[in-house]
């Protein structure tokens, strides 16, 4: 028996071909001798479950010991809220991906920012500031759709790493400006302090790696220099 | 080979790794570690039973596989074993993960599924050629018990009276490093990649071959069946990468090629004693027919496989682990070296590694029980395919292993021989779900 596509000779009863997977004509009706059994062996995770079992059991304990302190002293959360939620936004960041085989990182940073912003909404909340929606909520959006494009595209296009870098650093450069531009609206600082300072450095660092990634001799020379 | 010997029951034997060795268990990962098997396929079913016997008889004989992995302040060690290796049944793909838990209880598996036995080895233990001898020696054993033949001593087959010679237990590369070591530096080799099998399935294509036919090919471009096999399977990964990128974007192509070093030395260690040689072509200074990669690889062996060039290979891995510096590292902090060292020297360099274990050839006694033998390496860490070849019986088996989906390189290799005029009949252990 032969694949016709391939040209090799199969075992009996094949139901196709094991290269091409072309279907293979058996008039016969033989089964194919296995050679090897059907059992799996015991699955074996690579996460990391018993350091996250860990970490889940201290969490959960000094979630109530401060629960406990708290509402015993006061009769209120008071400022177990800030520690309680800080363990929950811990846990989410920290503990959360060990339960996942390959936790995917497109995933868990939106996930971590959201919590971040959770977070600083109740501390906002908690402290009757006005400082949310102007300031933390438009800068974690945009750290996290920046971080998440980031991600993304070093995981999923395999060459131009020099452009993808240079373009963050560029990123990062305009982002420090937002931050500061934020800040002068909701708290009224003074604007173009410090980030004209970070979009310089930053700038010039992208354009490097842009340049770089342009011109094949220099990113080897760079490569070779800077090997790790 | 440095060995602690025991002055009384309570103390068990240790062992230094050898100089190859040492890498193993600072480059294991989660998933993921450096192992290989050989196995045997008898004329008749397995006896679990008399298996267990055979494996026990040859505990005194082989002291250097029956161990296991420690971490040490400084550096890793073999200790010896105190439980039994425990006969199993085989699972639906060779060399499943050996965990650092299991490391510890054992280093060495002894499997069966009907007629085949398979020995798989953690690489700390020994190489490719010292797995053999095993294997050749436990199957040995195995017919003794169960058929109740005499099967003589000599050549592969050894006394299992007998205690261990010094020279099988040796660290052979301490003894023939030159005084200058070679350099490591390499270009990056293009390397494949795929969808990951999520559960560490291992997809195992058998080609087998008849040995003359393969030989006759191989003179006739005038190589070794090594050669031969590297130049088909480079022009394989050159095609697949033809289709991914334009030329000038393209890797090297190159095969990893273990050498054995008993032959270059003299040696009878049953430790490890090869290293490996990245050869093969750039594809970016133009295209390459098979017989040309076929002759490069072979004229590459030619050059760089020497005694001289060897000690030079040597010496690069034996000279860090003698700086004192370096000895007086914690273990950790060398491992986290050795994995960095590994991770641009050491793979980076080969797309695909074929280890060639020649053919091995059994006493007639044994040759008549046994029909077929095989040797088989795990996926590499960063490349999901390998390939390792053994000849037995006139026939010579060709085992491609892949952690990923895709049997592409399977499909262009096996059909590149089929189309220079090489029958090859195909195996595999494809899975059900």
């Amino acid at each position: 028996m032969y694949c016709v596509k391939c040209g090799v000779k199969l075992q009996e009863g094949a139901e196709s071909c094991p290269l091409c997977h072309t279907p293979v004509w058996n008039p016969e009706g033989k089964t194919e001798e296995r050679t090897y059994p059907d059992n799996m062996p015991p699955y074996h995770s690579d996460r990391d479950a018993a350091g996250a079992l860990a970490m889940t059991v201290l969490c959960l304990i000094a979630e109530l010991v401060i629960l406990t302190v708290c509402l015993k002293l006061y009769g209120e959360l008071s400022w177990g809220g800030y520690a309680i939620f800080g363990i929950l936004l811990f846990y989410i960041v920290v503990v959360l991906p060990r339960w996942f085989r390959a936790p995917r990182a497109e995933i868990f940073v939106p996930v971590d920012h959201a919590a971040a912003a959770l977070y600083l909404l109740y501390v906002c909340v908690k402290t009757g500031g006005h400082w949310f929606m102007s300031f933390a909520f438009p800068v974690i959006l945009i750290g996290c759709l920046i971080a998440t494009a980031m991600i993304c595209l070093l995981k999923y296009v395999r060459n131009g790493k020099a452009f993808i870098f240079g373009g963050f650093l560029l990123l990062l450069g305009g982002f420090s400006m937002l931050i500061e531009f934020f800040e002068h609206i909701t708290f009224g600082t003074e604007m173009f302090l410090w980030s004209p300072y970070s979009l310089t450095v930053f700038g010039l660092c992208g354009l490097a790696l842009l340049i770089a990634g342009a011109i094949p001799s220099l990113r080897r020379e760079l490569r070779k220099r800077f090997f790790f | 080979m440095k060995q602690e010997l025991s002055s009384g029951n309570k103390h068990k034997k240790w062992y230094r790794l050898d100089t190859a060795a040492l890498i193993f268990p600072a480059i294991a990962r989660l998933d993921w570690c450096n192992a290989f098997r050989v196995s045997a396929t008898l004329d008749e079913e397995v006896d679990p039973y008399v298996l267990q016997h055979a494996v026990d008889d040859m505990r005194g004989r082989f002291p250097s596989f029956f161990v296991t992995l420690h971490k040490g302040f400084f550096w890793c060690y073999l200790e010896e074993s105190s439980r039994k290796v425990e006969v199993q049944q085989d699972y639906s793909y060779p060399l499943t993960f050996m965990s650092s838990r299991e490391l510890k209880t054992n280093c060495l598996r002894v499997l069966y599924y009907k007629d085949r036995i398979a020995a798989e080895f953690f690489h700390s233990l020994s190489d490719g050629r010292g797995g053999s001898v095993f294997l050749c020696n436990l199957v040995a054993r195995y017919l003794e018990l169960k058929k109740d033949i005499s099967i003589p001593k000599g050549g592969i087959i050894r006394d299992l009276g007998e205690a261990p010679p010094k020279q099988e237990l040796e660290d052979s590369f301490l003894k023939n490093a030159a005084e200058v070591a070679a350099g490591r530096s390499e270009a990056r080799s293009y390397h494949l990649h795929g969808r990951k099998e999520q559960d560490g399935f291992k997809h195992l294509t058998t080609g087998i071959v008849d040995t003359q036919a393969l030989l006759d090919k191989s003179h006739e471009i005038g190589v070794s069946v090594t050669a031969f096999l590297a130049g088909v399977m480079a022009k394989s990964i050159m095609d697949m990468q033809d289709l991914e990128k334009p030329k000038k974007r393209q890797r090297p192509v190159k095969i990893t090629i273990p050498v054995d070093l008993r032959r270059l030395y003299g040696s009878d260690t049953l430790r490890n004693f090869s290293l490996v040689l990245n050869l093969g072509a750039d594809p970016r200074y133009g295209d390459y027919t098979v017989e040309q990669l076929c002759r490069v690889i072979w004229h590459q062996l030619g050059a760089t496989a020497t005694p001289q060039n060897m000690a030079g290979l040597i010496a690069a891995n034996v000279q860090p682990q003698q700086m004192t510096a370096l000895r007086l590292a914690p273990s950790f902090i060398k491992h986290i070296a050795m994995d960095m060292v590994y991770r641009n020297s050491g793979e980076s360099g080969g797309s695909l590694n074929i280890s060639n274990l020649s053919s091995v050839d059994l006493p007639e006694e044994m040759a008549r029980h046994v029909k077929r033998m095989e040797f088989i390496i795990g996926p590499q860490r960063s490349y999901p395919n390998n390939c390792s070849v053994l000849s037995y019986g006139g026939k010579t088996y060709i085992n491609m292993i892949r952690n990923i989906r895709g049997s592409e390189l399977e499909r262009r290799f096996f059909s590149r021989l089929v189309e220079m005029g090489i029958a090859v009949e195909i195996e595999s252990n494809r899975r059900l779900t």
